[in-house]
C-alpha cells in the first residue's frame, strides 16, 4: 500500500485499487487527491487491467471540506490551477483504456460524487446516498459534474439535483442511471473486485484497451465512423490470432 | 431477387419479406452467408411492394454467429498492415459487413428480429441492427468475442453501448457471458419475449401490422399495438 496525496494505491491480482482515505468522510484536501504521474507509472508498470475506486471506512467521500474550499478561494489563480487539476485527474479516469469502478457505501457527496460519475461503473451499496450540495451554499459542481451527470440522468433530473442539492438515495440514483448495480452494504467491495476480475482476468490487456477504446468511440464519433473503427481494431486482433494459431499449426 | 441462395432463404408473403438464415444446425454465419446476405440487400429496392422484413433461422437457433476459422483465415491473407504492424487497409469484405448492417438498419420499412434458441457474436450483432428484436423465452445472447481474443466486429460493441448504456456494455463485451432471454429484456436488448413457437409468427402479424404506416423514427412507440 502506498499513500499518495489524500488517497491510497495498492494493486491485487492486476487490479489497481485507489482508497480515498481521510476518515471518517474522506474528505479531499485538494482536488487531485492523487497525482497522475503517480498513477500513470504505476498502472504501466504493474500492468493493472482495472481499477476500483472506493473510500476507507464507512463513506466513499464528502466532497471538498467547504473550509478548505473558501480558505483556497482566497488565491484564485491558485484555485483555479487547483481544479484544472482536478478535471484532468478525473478526465485521466474516463479516458483510462482500463475499466474503472466506483465501489460506493455511505455518503457520496459533491467532488466525490464528481470522482464516481467519472469511473466507468458504479457499485452501491443500498445505504449508499449520493447529493451535489454545492448550490446550497452558493456555488457549483467544479469538476465536471454537471456534465457528467446529464450525459447519464435526463435533462429535469440533472436540473433538479443540482439546483435542488438534495440527497438522494440509491433507488433514485438508479432511475437516475447513477447507480448500475445495488448491493448488500458490506458487499460493495467484493462485488467489485469480482465483477472486474471476471470482465479482465483472461482477456489481454490489448483487448482491455480495444473495448474501452470501442465504447468511447460511440461518444465522439458518429456511428459508421464508430463502426469502421471497431472493424478495424477486430480485423487487427484477428489477423493476430490468425498468426497465432498458424505458429501452433506448424510446430 | 428470388434467387435460390445456398445459405439464406427468402420469401416474400403478402409483402413481408422473410429472410431465414438456413444453415442448420447452427446457422453459422460463413463467408458465403455475407455475400449472399450483401447480395439480397442490395437487391431490396427492386422487390415491389416490399412492406417489411423479419429476419429468423432455421431450426431452433438463430445463429451462433461468425465462422471463426473460415475468417481468420480470410483476414490473414487479405489484410495489409505497414511496416509497424497496423492496419493500413481493411479487408474489403468486412468493410462490406458492417456496411451492409448499417444499410439494414437504415430500411424505411420495419426490420424485426425473430430469435429463438442461440443468438451469438455476428449473428446478435445482425439482430441489434434490427429495429424490432422479438425473442423466444429459450432465446440465448451473448457476444463471446472478447474469450476468442477478439472484440465484436460489426457495431457490436457500439450498438449495445446505445440500447444498455455504456457500463452494461463494457461488462458485457469484456466478460463475454452468454445470457438469458429475461436478461436481454432487462438490459434493453430484446423489446418482447414469445414463447418459443410463436415467436416468428408475432413477428410477422406485428410487421403487417404496422408497416403500413411506419415511421422508423418512432419504432419503439408501434410496441404498445403488440
Amino acid at each position: 500500500m502506498e499513500r499518495n496525496k489524500n488517497a491510497e494505491w495498492d494493486v491485487r491480482n492486476s487490479i489497481g485499487i485507489l482508497t480515498l482515505s481521510n476518515p471518517p468522510e474522506n474528505y479531499l484536501m485538494e482536488p487531485e487527491f492523487i497525482g497522475v504521474e503517480f498513477l500513470q507509472s504505476r498502472i504501466q508498470n504493474e500492468r493493472v487491467k482495472g481499477i476500483i475506486l472506493c473510500g476507507a471506512g464507512r463513506h466513499f467521500s464528502g466532497g471538498a471540506k467547504l473550509e478548505n474550499l473558501f480558505q483556497m478561494a482566497n488565491d484564485r489563480d491558485n484555485m483555479m490551477r487547483q481544479l484544472e487539476k482536478g478535471k484532468a485527474l478525473l478526465d485521466y479516469f474516463e479516458y483510462l483504456e482500463i475499466p474503472v469502478i466506483a465501489a460506493i457505501k455511505g455518503v457520496c457527496f459533491g467532488a466525490g460524487l464528481e470522482i464516481a460519475l467519472a469511473a466507468h461503473l458504479r457499485v452501491c451499496s443500498g445505504n449508499a446516498l449520493f447529493a451535489f450540495p454545492e448550490s446550497n451554499y452558493g456555488l457549483i459542481p467544479g469538476l465536471g459534474g454537471i456534465e457528467r451527470l446529464s450525459e447519464k440522468a435526463s435533462f429535469p433530473q440533472t436540473l433538479n439535483m443540482i439546483l435542488k442539492g438534495d440527497i438522494i438515495d440509491v433507488k433514485e440514483a438508479r432511475e437516475m442511471k447513477i447507480a448500475d448495480y445495488i448491493v448488500p452494504d458490506n458487499e460493495v467491495f467484493d462485488f467489485s473486485f469480482s465483477l472486474l476480475k471476471r470482465m479482465t482476468e483472461e482477456r489481454s490487456l490489448k483487448v482491455i484497451h480495444y473495448v474501452m477504446r470501442a465504447l468511447m468511440n460511440t461518444k465522439h464519433l458518429s456511428i459508421p465512423e464508430a463502426m469502421k473503427e471497431e472493424t478495424r481494431m477486430f480485423c487487427e486482433l484477428a489477423s493476430e490470432e490468425a498468426e497465432k494459431r498458424n505458429k501452433n499449426q506448424d510446430n | 431477387m428470388l434467387a435460390k441462395y445456398k445459405t439464406i432463404s427468402f420469401e416474400l408473403v403478402h409483402g413481408i419479406g422473410h429472410l431465414i438464415l438456413d444453415q442448420p444446425p447452427s446457422n453459422k454465419m460463413t463467408i458465403d452467408f455475407f455475400s449472399e446476405f450483401h447480395h439480397i440487400l442490395d437487391g431490396l429496392h427492386s422487390v415491389e411492394n416490399l412492406k417489411a422484413i423479419v429476419i429468423s433461422g432455421r431450426g431452433r437457433h438463430f445463429s451462433a454467429g461468425a465462422d471463426l476459422d473460415q475468417l481468420l483465415s480470410l483476414v490473414r491473407h487479405e489484410s495489409r498492415k505497414d511496416a509497424g504492424g497496423e492496419m493500413v487497409d481493411l479487408p474489403s469484405f468486412l468493410e462490406k459487413n458492417y456496411k451492409t448492417f448499417l444499410s439494414l438498419e437504415a430500411l424505411n420499412i420495419p426490420v424485426i428480429a425473430a430469435i429463438r434458441g442461440v443468438c451469438l457474436g455476428s449473428g446478435f450483432e445482425l439482430a441489434l441492427f434490427c429495429h424490432f428484436r422479438f425473442c423466444g423465452e429459450d432465446a440465448l445472447f451473448g457476444l463471446p468475442e472478447s474469450t476468442y481474443n477478439l472484440i465484436p466486429g460489426i457495431g457490436g460493441t457500439s450498438r449495445v453501448s446505445i440500447l444498455s448504456g455504456k457500463p452494461k456494455a463494457l461488462e458485457l463485451v469484456l466478460h463475454g457471458n452468454t445470457f438469458s432471454a429475461e436478461d436481454a429484456l432487462g438490459f434493453n436488448l430484446v423489446d418482447k419475449i414469445f414463447p418459443k413457437k410463436q415467436v416468428v409468427e408475432m413477428a410477422i402479424s406485428f410487421a403487417r401490422k404496422i408497416s403500413t404506416s411506419y415511421k422508423k423514427e418512432k419504432a419503439k412507440l408501434y410496441l404498445n399495438k403488440l
